[in-house]
């Protein structure tokens, strides 16, 4: 079963994001700090990672910039979709150079934000 | 035992007991308040699924609306919390759901409160809750007494999401009770692009220079090829206030097509305009093409300080080429060489063509 971990400080958005995605048929592990994010996915090594930007602890950045460098291929190499209000220009470029592989804006669409996650996983790992 | 002892110990029992009084009031308020908000989480928790499964375009989303119309007022504060952070459907599927429960209508009705803080809150509800039928009444609240409720409309206006809102809120700059200009851009920038029309409307026929060098700004931001003409006219036309001007040559780099380079050069000599030279340098940094490469470079080496120091930055940011331009002059020992090493310091990196692609 395709797995896949939402960090987000914000309960509210974890859990609709984790709700939406789960509707697909999609295993669902929510962190709610960016230290406790990079551990979870370090030992689960999902499919697929929704990360907020601006959390405690650790930013979304750096958990990005550390799952990118990590030893373990399957943790350096998962998509991770960066979900975040910061929506200037160089916010995005900062996004993509830590390692994102794709940028949603909050305010956000969950619609698109599906679609996006069903977009950055294999054809198939997703039966709604 | 005196009548005194007697009356002091009376007092100091009287005392003792009404303070246990106290402490037992405030403990049993403390248990109720407990209880109250730990009912209010289940509440929220029993609903919050119920929430999300109403987003959802099936039989399940319509089952869950239905339910939700009869829900508990708690209810109300779960999709309100809810709102700001979502657009597109489903944020006005929650719109129209709150309109069902009446929402939307006690809000309306609050725009015309006595107190300012009602209004405000109002607003902002409503622009949270994006009904169109509410444009005109926030509309009208863009020249409130209160300079909050003004800004509370203006934003309201914004993630209300009616593109009618984009003329009255760029008239609102120039009024004598005005709505300050960021507010106003953030409003205009999250109305998105049905709002172009009236930007470059706002360019060639403003209601004000500040609604002219804001939408100018706009432009760039969303980086509006088609206002490429009307952004070089304003940055060629000396009759316009510096401000203008400056907002329409940042608004050509934001753009970023090297057409606008010849324009950008002209202004980057405009002596007798300090502010313009600077933005017209900015914006050749962002554009990069080898001719802005060039006149940034001759600027460097001819400019005065101020502007050395913008085209010496323009330089850094514009990737390989232009870093090696500047480090050319990085050796000098006059002012030239401080600017060119202090602007190669302050950049560790070049800009990555790969992240501008992928941006």
């Amino acid at each position: 079963m395709t797995h896949v971990l939402v960090v987000d400080d914000d309960p509210a958005i974890a859990s609709l994001v984790a709700f939406k995605i789960g509707r697909l048929g999609a295993r669902v592990s929510v962190e709610s700090d960016g230290e406790a994010g990079l551990a979870a996915a370090r030992q689960l090594r999902p499919d697929l990672v929704v990360l907020d930007w601006m959390m405690p602890r650790m930013n979304g950045l750096e958990v990005c910039a550390a799952l990118r460098a990590d030893a373990d291929p399957a943790v350096a190499g998962v998509p991770v979709i960066l979900l975040t209000a910061k929506a200037q220009e160089s916010d995005v470029e900062r996004g993509f150079v830590a390692g994102a592989t794709d940028y949603v804006v909050k305010p956000f669409s969950p619609r698109e934000l599906v679609s996006r996650v069903t977009a950055a996983l294999p054809a198939g790992a997703l039966t709604p | 035992m005196t009548t005194l002892t007697t009356a002091a110990l009376v007092a100091t029992l009287v005392l003792t007991g009404a303070v246990l009084l106290l402490l037992a009031a405030v403990a049993v308020e403390h248990a109720r308040r407990g209880r109250r908000l730990a009912r209010e989480e289940r509440r929220r928790a029993e609903l919050t699924p119920l929430v999300y499964a109403a987003l959802d375009d099936d039989e399940d989303g319509a089952a869950a609306l239905a339910r939700l119309e009869a829900a508990p007022a708690s209810l109300d504060d779960l999709v309100l919390d809810l709102l700001p952070q979502l657009r597109g459907a489903d944020r006005a599927a929650l719109g129209r759901l709150l309109a069902r429960r009446g929402v939307v209508t006690r809000a309306a009705a609050d725009l015309a409160a006595r107190a300012p803080w009602r209004r405000g809150r109002a607003a902002a509800l409503l622009g949270n809750a994006a009904d169109p039928g509410q444009t005109d009444a926030l509309t009208a609240l863009l020249a409130d007494r209160a300079p909050d409720v003004r800004c509370a409309a203006a934003r309201a206006l914004g993630k209300a999401g009616d593109v009618r809102a984009a003329g009255p809120l760029l008239r609102a700059l120039a009024r004598s009770r005005r709505v300050p200009a960021g507010v106003v851009g953030m409003a205009l920038l999250d109305l998105g692009t049905p709002v172009l029309p009236d930007l470059r409307a706002a360019v060639t026929d403003p209601p004000s220079p500040a609604a002219q060098a804001l939408a100018a700004d706009l432009l760039g931001l969303h980086g509006d090829v088609e206002a490429l003409p009307l952004l070089l006219g304003l940055v060629a036309d000396a009759r316009r206030p510096a401000a203008v001007r400056c907002s329409a040559a940042t608004a050509l780099g934001r753009v970023g097509v090297p057409t606008a380079t010849p324009a950008l050069g002209a202004a980057l000599a405009q002596t007798a305009v300090p502010a313009l030279r600077h933005a017209a340098a900015e914006a050749l940094g962002r554009i990069g093409d080898d001719d802005a490469i060039d006149l940034l470079a001759a600027t460097v080496a001819g400019g005065d300080d101020a502007v050395r120091a913008a085209c010496a930055d323009a330089l850094a940011g514009a990737g390989e080429e232009g870093r090696a331009r500047l480090a050319a002059h990085a050796w000098h020992s006059g002012r030239v060489g401080e600017a060119a090493r202090a602007a190669l310091s302050n950049r560790p990196r070049p800009r990555d063509a790969r992240v501008r692609r992928a941006a």
